[in-house]
């Protein structure tokens, strides 16, 4: 497989991700295609790190690894203390701010 | 082989990341002497005294790091790693960074006592502000595209959580949860963008991707788009701005006045490297983007913002034209441009602390003063909060001669200065629909004071206010900045040495433009 292999991977993968945040209802779900696109970047970087042959976008991979950890930790406290006061995982059951 | 890393450069930095690992562990030390009962100096300590230690431990960092910032601010560009420079301490960060400091140093002020009203007074609270204001600051720094990612994420996850910081409240989590979720898509999409960025070019630094940059490629412009489109939302620009009203209403309100302000002040900070380093090649390209950007969220915001019955949801699409206002300022892309938003960016700050205090102070055992038909007879109860936030509302609409008329002013002439050199009339009428602007959003600015001065207080509604001392004086804070920066726009805080506030924005400006 050469690199732009990778790279419509990477696309479908992110396609994939922007799509389920913008049609999925689950908040669990939402959060998960949010992962799956920043996953896709880092194929997407990977695969480019290879192509120009420089170890930036190998860097920046771990990098977003660490962050996504971090995301995942806020976004399921946060997603645990809605649970709590309201028994709901379903975004359509939070909309006490509309315009 | 040694690092040459030169820590003087990113001090007040230092002092910022200090605070918010050191806070945490103050927190649970001060804990355990309430538990023990233990004694400082012959008092045994109780909640206020170590609440009152944590906001002194904070501010002292904060106005450390505001000095040290303000002091270095003439000195040359600094880096604080010369082999692989990833932050850029010049005029712009150091601007950036004073603009950033003075809004989370009000907001930790207001805060003490409010978060005492709706009954989370937790340290915590100021780690997570220190720790994304640290974030911030990196942010209108970064030269490079991991330490702009990295520094947009350590703004971005400390803020979720504040937003959602009243636990208890419904609203609250519901306005972390959109924040987040909203918040991180925004992420991902710049990230892909970045990705793509680095695929085009091979290279992250900012200006080494303006080398590389090549118009005619489709996955520079698809990585270009991205990263403008993840910008977009987190400066909350029509048509990405659906987020800001929601969770500007459900967080605390002293939260909503830091996001409102500090997020707005580091994101088109950098934005601003990223659009003059970066993408400058592209800048032809990106003026149609911005220009139509610029013009939907002033028009959009305005629009409604005049329907509002929440003083926080109106304040929430003020600020969404407020930050179309500021586009204009991209839009021009010239020194004087950039200047004129950097400018925007400092008197915006004080102009929205100021209308969020006065709603902090009004909120009582933890029920908000939310609709604006409850602020009616606010001059009697309070009479001070009730003049601040009519100097605020009228420095937002931009009457003569407040703050605010002086921001929208800079912005106006070097639009026409730049449509003039270039003989381009979409500037023009750029700052045509700015000035139109200004006029619409009277319509619903001057309903705040009406409804204050004008009408009675109704019972048992009755707008009950008694600020703290600290409160008080942000008011105070707020209030001669606005009129001070108004009246001598030119050479404001004289007491302080020869400081010429807007030829500052202008040295600022100077660092990125061409």
């Amino acid at each position: 497989m050469g690199i732009w292999d990778y790279q419509v991977v990477a696309a479908i993968l992110f396609m994939i991700g922007v799509l389920g945040v913008l049609t999925r209802r689950n908040i669990i779900v939402m959060f998960m295609c949010i992962e799956l696109m920043l996953n896709a970047a880092n194929l997407s970087l990977i695969s480019f790190s290879r192509l120009w042959g420089n170890l930036d976008g190998q860097i920046f991979v771990f990098m977003v690894i660490v962050v996504a950890a971090v995301e995942v930790a806020v976004g399921l406290a946060i997603m645990i203390s809605l649970v709590r006061n309201r028994d709901t995982v379903n975004i359509e059951d939070t909309s006490l701010l509309k315009w | 082989m040694m690092p040459n890393l030169d820590l003087s450069a990113i001090s007040p930095m230092i002092f910022v990341a200090v605070g918010a690992i050191l806070l945490p562990l103050l927190e649970v030390l001060l804990a355990r002497m309430i538990e023990r009962r233990r004694s400082w100096l012959g008092r045994t300590v109780n909640r206020e005294m170590a609440s009152t230690a944590i906001v002194i431990f904070t501010v002292l960092l904060l106005v450390l790091a505001l000095l040290r910032t303000v002091g270095t601010f003439d000195l040359p560009v600094a880096h604080f790693n010369l082999d692989h420079p990833m932050i850029a301490v010049d005029q712009l960060t150091r601007f950036l960074n004073a603009v950033l400091l003075i809004s989370a140093i009000l907001t930790v002020l207001v805060s003490s006592r409010y978060l005492a009203d709706i009954g989370m007074d937790h340290g915590e609270f100021y780690a997570l502000l220190l720790a994304s204001l640290l974030g911030m600051m990196l942010l209108g720094a970064a030269t490079d595209l991991i330490m702009l990612f990295l520094a947009l994420e350590l703004m971005s996850i400390p803020i979720y959580a504040l937003a959602g910081f009243q636990r208890s409240s419904l609203k609250s989590n519901e306005s972390a949860l959109k924040y987040f979720i909203i918040g991180s898509f925004a992420s991902a999409l710049l990230l892909y963008g970045c990705a793509l960025l680095y695929g085009a070019t091979g290279t992250v630094e900012l200006a080494e991707i303006a080398r590389g940059f090549d118009p005619e490629n489709p996955l520079t412009l698809l990585g270009a788009a991205l990263v403008l489109v993840g910008f977009a939302f987190k400066i909350a620009s029509v048509p990405f701005h659906q987020w800001a009203p929601d969770v500007y209403e459900g967080a605390p309100t002293t939260v909503t006045g830091f996001m409102a302000t500090a997020v707005k002040v580091a994101a088109f900070g950098a934005l601003i490297r990223v659009v003059a380093v970066g993408l400058q090649p592209g800048a032809e390209i990106m003026y149609g983007v911005f220009w139509w950007l610029a013009v939907l969220s002033m028009t959009v915001g305005n629009v409604m913002a005049i329907i509002q019955q929440n003083t926080k949801r109106m304040l929430a699409y003020s600020s969404v034209a407020h930050g179309g206002y500021m586009l204009v300022g991209i839009c021009v892309g010239t020194q004087s441009g950039y200047a004129g938003l950097l400018f925007y960016l400092l008197v915006y700050t004080f102009m929205t602390i100021g209308a969020f205090t006065v709603l902090a102070i009004l909120t009582r055992d933890g029920r908000e003063v939310s609709r604006i038909d409850d602020l009616a007879g606010l001059h009697e109860t309070h009479p001070f909060a009730a003049i601040v936030m009519t100097l605020c509302m009228f420095s937002l609409a931009g009457i003569p001669p407040l703050a605010g008329f002086w921001g929208k002013w800079y912005l106006l002439t070097g639009a026409v200065e730049r449509a003039t050199a270039i003989g381009d009339t979409s500037l023009i009428v750029l700052a045509v629909v700015l000035v139109m602007n200004s006029a619409i959003s009277l319509a619903y600015y001057l309903r705040l004071p009406v409804v204050m001065y004008m009408r009675e207080a109704r019972g048992a509604d009755r707008p009950d206010a008694t600020a703290g001392a600290l409160q008080t004086t942000v008011l105070w804070v707020c209030a001669l900045a606005i009129v001070l920066i108004g009246v001598v726009p030119g050479d404001f805080l004289i007491l302080f040495g020869d400081y010429d506030l807007i030829a500052s924005a202008r040295v600022a400006a100077s660092a990125v433009s061409p």
